[in-house]
């Protein structure tokens, strides 16, 4: 009960924030019921998976200081999870995607606990390597389909089945991954209160005041990386069953990984709010530009030249995000 | 035998050039503790240097390597003057991203000038030309020419380091930055020409390896983990350690030629059945977790 209380419990923040984020999501839940284009659609969905894999990135990466750059990985055992039991044995959504996360939870035990004696530069590197390691291995491997990956067939598997979570509209994806995001804010409001939030954001300042103040260090670190783990796997079982297809060089690229990571950043990495501003910027902006400048004026390659702008300035210029610059602008009116 | 003796060459052929590119980013972090994973991406402009040169002016590509090395410094130095300066304020987060901005808009860039076909060599004197050395070895003539030049530039960049006073400047900024702007050592400047410096030498080796590898914007990335297998291996600033683990990753890079050996001697069929031509990068990855974790110093490292 205490634990309920606490997620539901916005009180902290000021009231401004939460009337704003309030009749956002209010609109969210309207959104279907405007006229949009399915275009737009699409985007709204990918940000709000996009949102979800940054809180996920944010309990580590966030509130931690440890820069993962790997997280594709787990979207990939997530998402080879559920594609693989749907395909082979008919195992519905519900139930594949807590497998998926527990696979992907005790991987990331497996591969923690070396990584996290890593500090650094050096941390963020090793992740990569066993995120490209991952999927070089799911590129040769017959059973998961190889290199060709897997692809569920509408023939098989006809729409809509909500166990198996395959619809033909993208308005009940829509509701669905709704749901998570609001569970997953959910969460994160108790997380960042909990007592293991309050470990991370000392490791990140000191580890050396944390470790005296007799926090595990190693441990806590470990334990906050299944849960970013579980985070991001679930919403790669969730992309499996959206997109239908899934490749090894589609779910498991560093770009993606890559993506995860910028867009806590550009939002306020450490902040509740951070990542849902950051894809909430970046994702519309990616897709917009690729569908103005890359497919329709022919010039290959120049939104994401935009794109990489945008990552250099923000990360010279204001490596806080853009929660950094509201609580920036806050702090000094308050003066 | 000869699959082994060839592979040994070849791993330490390539490992050569390896360690060429490796050493820029060694440089780089040994100043000034800053992961640049742009490198590849110098690589690439290097790769495209040499070729655009060789075929504007007609010249074999291997004359090209002075026009690639300045090439090399000026990028090196444009980018640490015009942006990874503002990086440095920044936390470690910001300067990871912000390097990996730079590659996307390297690569982006070539993607968008040059297309994203593969382009090769077609013409020069080495081309097509090899060596037979005996026991069934065959040595393609332009791989051992890269090597043999990567050496050469590889000693002129250790003795720039190790016996002028400018390499003297730049190993006591790595040292102790504060310190070395105490005793009249211009510090800023010093990050500037490590930058230089590990872009030339970057770019001259990648006008060495578009000799015999196809160039096209996506393989900076591959060459970017291959340097960090390297630099980690030897230890992150050393310079002699980046050449001797330069030849290591060259044989973990043949570990297929290895593979094929022990198949055809043994005459194993489980062996035969792994797709390890398409597991070839898969080691170098291995490698680098392997050895961040058992020695994160490295073999000659002596930053921690």
């Amino acid at each position: 009960m205490e634990t309920v209380r606490n997620a539901l419990d916005f009180s902290d923040f000021p009231r401004a924030d939460l009337f704003i984020a309030g009749g956002i999501f209010f609109l969210f839940l309207l959104f279907p019921f405007f006229s949009h284009s399915s275009f737009a659609m699409v985007t709204m969905i990918q940000f709000l998976m996009f949102s979800i894999y940054g809180m996920g990135w944010n309990t580590i990466g966030g509130y931690g200081g440890q820069v993962d750059l790997g997280k594709a990985q787990y979207v990939g055992i997530g998402a080879y999870t559920t594609g693989v039991m749907l395909i082979r044995w008919d195992v519905p959504f519900w139930f594949s995607m807590p497998v998926g996360m527990a696979i992907a939870v005790i991987w990331s035990f497996i591969i923690g606990y070396p990584l996290f004696r890593l500090k650094g530069h050096y941390f963020a590197i090793a992740t990569i390597a066993t995120s490209l390691v991952l999927k070089d291995l799911f590129t040769v491997w017959p059973f998961v389909g190889a290199a060709r990956g897997l692809e569920i067939s509408p023939v098989r598997f006809p729409p809509p089945n909500f166990f198996r979570l395959i619809f033909k509209d993208d308005i009940h994806y829509y509701y669905v991954i709704l749901g998570f995001f609001f569970l997953s804010i959910l969460y994160m409001n108790w997380f960042r209160k909990s007592r293991l939030g309050y470990q991370l954001r000392c490791i990140k300042d000191n580890e050396e005041v944390a470790r005296s103040l007799g926090i595990n260090v190693h441990w806590a670190k470990i334990k906050t990386y299944a849960i970013a783990t579980a985070f991001v796997s679930m919403v790669g079982s969730f992309h499996v069953c959206y997109i239908k297809v899934i490749e090894p060089v589609d779910v498991m690229s560093l770009d993606l990984s890559i993506l995860i990571a910028l867009m806590a950043m550009l939002g306020g990495a450490g902040s509740l709010w951070g990542p849902v501003i950051g894809a909430g910027v970046l994702i519309p902006l990616k897709s917009y530009l690729k569908e103005w400048l890359g497919a329709s004026a022919g010039l290959v390659g120049i939104d994401l030249i935009l794109y990489a702008v945008i990552i250099m300035v923000v990360s010279a210029f204001e490596p806080r995000g853009i929660w950094g610059i509201v609580e920036k602008v806050r702090r000094r009116k308050r003066r | 035998m000869d699959i082994l003796l060839g592979s040994i060459v070849a791993g330490i052929l390539l490992g050569m050039v390896i360690a060429l590119v490796a050493l820029g980013l060694t440089i780089i972090f040994g100043v000034m503790d800053i992961v640049n994973f742009a490198h590849g991406e110098f690589l690439m402009v290097g790769m495209y240097t040499g070729l655009l040169t060789a075929q504007a002016t007609g010249v074999d590509p291997l004359f090209t390597l002075p026009v690639a090395a300045v090439v090399g410094f000026l990028l090196g130095v444009i980018c640490y003057a015009g942006f990874v300066k503002f990086l440095l304020r920044g936390p470690m987060v910001a300067q990871l991203l912000g390097t990996f901005g730079l590659m996307l808009f390297l690569r982006n860039l070539a993607l968008l000038i040059f297309g994203s076909s593969d382009r090769t060599v077609h013409q020069g004197i080495l081309v097509g030309k090899s060596f037979d050395i005996g026991m069934g070895i065959i040595v393609p003539a332009t791989k051992l020419a890269a090597a043999g030049l990567s050496v050469v530039a590889f000693a002129a960049v250790w003795l720039l380091m190790n016996r002028t006073k400018i390499g003297r400047a730049l190993t006591a900024t790595a040292l102790n930055a504060q310190a070395a702007r105490y005793m009249g050592i211009p510090t800023e400047k010093m990050n500037a020409l490590a930058w230089g410096i590990g872009g030339g030498s970057v770019t001259v080796a990648g006008a060495l390896i578009v000799n015999f590898w196809a160039v096209n914007p996506f393989m900076g990335l591959l060459f970017t983990m291959i340097a960090f297998a390297v630099v980690a291996l030897g230890g992150f600033g050393s310079v002699p350690g980046a050449f001797f683990a330069g030849l290591v990753v060259g044989l973990i890079m043949e570990i297929p030629g290895f593979w094929d050996f022990f198949t055809y001697t043994f005459d194993l069929q489980w062996m035969a059945d792994v797709p390890m031509t398409s597991l070839k990068y898969m080691w170098i990855y291995v490698a680098y977790f392997v050895i961040m974790v058992v020695r994160p110093r490295g073999l000659f490292g002596w930053k921690q």
